[in-house]
């Protein structure tokens, strides 16, 4: 048994783009190459025409999952809360949106939907008994920056972005609790445990403002000074930075999200997890061994480990995105990334037992 | 995200009233700026400027699904068609005359309000959606990218 590995196709967004490889391609390099089963999509980069893709779309999809065996493990889909113009979507309109997307990934033979954070849980409960019916299990994103558990902290409403729930995943166990429902849960994503800016994106960030000592500047005392003292002092100090409002945000970060522990209490209730990374370099002294040196794997897989979990982690790649504003030849390689990437998971898979194998 | 790549470097051309043969404006391809398609009501337009003078979203138009091109009051009522993120579209801007022969500085920042869920400005976009260039519904990307395209013949 042990855990799963998996591949989410967002990490061949780039490849996709500039028309290298299309879905069937990077299936055939998750199966070929990575030898593994699990496949999971964003659902408005790979299903045409959603949310009503045509038959023959659908005929080919499950035709050629079959064909090579693969796993249809989880389909992420989103929440346009605008996408009437005319007034904000209320909650049932919102439900059903989700149901839709429930009955569409029934269809592609998905075993789970990720939705996002900020999806309130009113919106979910209503559409659960749509995912009993359809067996498609609902699994709640625990994205950065968001906890695990609240341990006695108040939501935060940031100057940019959502809100931060801290009971997020308190509310989904609690349903899944209370309606004694086997389809509901949650999908971590390993951006919980990242605990520094990727080096990717801080190299992109100092291309792009007046001051690459101010970047470095922030680096080094981002845990000292709060977002709104450390926006004045660079200000002070490096005047005509060239930073956007957005820059020191993009840099403080220096303690995760999550705690690796936090992981026991939920592990019943993950129905796949998504295997966030930015960059794959090799381990000083390891040859052939890579990590992301940003993100914490080998503890929470411990965890994971200890606890039993015999689900998939998909991989996410999610560097391209910082190293797409020069010529091609700086372009990364998403599929070494994801390769390298699955040698880290199944290295450190194999590090420690998995309690389900006992 | 895809900074470089938002317009097709050679897909700058005028483009003329079939009738009369009189150039009209020109257009460019474009692809999304995101790493997944967009519900078509969504867009929201494009902030545009071409050797520095702005072309507002009034004077804009959005060709895609092979259809012809529809100003963005149009696309607002899309609420069922999707432009999928593999597909280029091409955006047309009025413009008497179109653009001389030569290079063109053009700058670029795109509008599309597809979200993660219920957000604060909810209310205020449906009421006053923004205007393209100021960032906020820039998803993806949120600042100007600019390119020096040949206008093709």
């Amino acid at each position: 048994m042990g855990i799963k590995r998996g591949v989410s196709l967002y990490s061949y967004q780039q490849t996709q783009f500039f028309r290298q490889m299309t879905w069937k391609d990077q299936i055939v390099e998750v199966h070929d190459n990575l030898k593994t089963d699990g496949i999971e999509i964003i659902d408005q980069t790979v299903i045409r025409d959603y949310p009503f893709p045509s038959d023959a779309f659908v005929y080919e999809w499950n035709n050629f999952m079959a064909r090579y065996n693969m796993k249809a493990v989880t389909q992420d889909i989103y929440l346009d809360t605008m996408q009437f113009r005319d007034h904000v979507m209320n909650h049932e309109e919102a439900a059903l949106r989700l149901k839709t997307d429930i009955k569409l990934a029934a269809a592609l033979g998905f075993q789970n939907v990720r939705c996002l954070c900020a999806i309130p849980i009113d919106v979910i409960e209503m559409a659960l008994p749509t995912a009993e019916k359809y067996n498609v299990r609902i699994g709640k994103e625990i994205h950065a920056p968001f906890p695990i558990k609240s341990k006695g902290r108040e939501n935060v409403q940031p100057a940019h972005g959502m809100m931060i729930n801290v009971h997020m995943c308190e509310e989904i166990m609690e349903l899944a609790d209370r309606t004694g429902s086997k389809h509901v849960g949650l999908v971590p994503d390993f951006g919980i445990f990242q605990f520094r800016p990727s080096d990717v994106a801080v190299a992109y960030t100092k291309r792009h403002v007046n001051s690459p000592d101010a970047v470095d500047f922030v680096l080094e005392n981002n845990a000292i000074y709060s977002e709104e003292e450390m926006q004045k002092l660079v200000d002070e100090k490096f005047p005509g930075n060239g930073f956007t409002p957005m820059t020191v945000h993009g840099l403080m970060l220096h303690k995760s999200s999550a705690e690796p522990e936090d992981l026991r209490e939920i592990v019943p209730y993950i129905v796949s997890m998504h295997g966030k990374f930015y960059h794959m370099t090799e381990i000083p002294g390891e040859p052939g061994h890579y990590e992301d040196a940003s993100i914490n794997y080998a503890d929470p897989i411990r965890i994971l480990n200890e606890e039993g979990f015999t689900g998939y982690i998909d991989s996410e790649y999610e560097g391209q995105r910082h190293q797409q504003d020069r010529g091609m030849a700086y372009l990364p390689n998403e599929v070494e990334e994801v390769r390298r990437h699955h040698e880290m998971l199944q290295r450190l898979f194999d590090a420690t037992p998995n309690k389900a194998d006992k | 995200m895809f900074d470089s790549y938002l317009i097709r470097e050679d897909s700058l051309e005028n483009f003329v009233c079939p009738e009369s043969g009189k150039v009209l404006g020109f257009k460019f391809a474009v692809r999304i700026a995101d790493y997944r398609g967009c519900i078509l009501s969504l867009h929201n337009g494009y902030y545009i400027t071409v050797d520095g003078v702005e072309y507002p979203r009034e004077l804009q138009r959005f060709q895609v699904n092979g259809k012809a091109p529809r100003d963005f009051e149009e696309i607002k009522k899309c609420v069922w068609e999707h432009w999928n993120y593999d597909d280029e579209a091409y955006v047309y801007v009025e413009k008497e005359g179109g653009l001389e022969p030569g290079v063109h500085h053009i700058g670029l920042m795109q509008s599309v309000l597809a979200q993660y869920g219920y957000a604060p400005h909810d209310e205020e976009w449906i009421k006053n959606p923004p205007v393209p260039g100021k960032g906020a519904g820039a998803g993806k990307t949120q600042f100007v990218c600019y390119y020096d395209l040949e206008l093709q013949k």
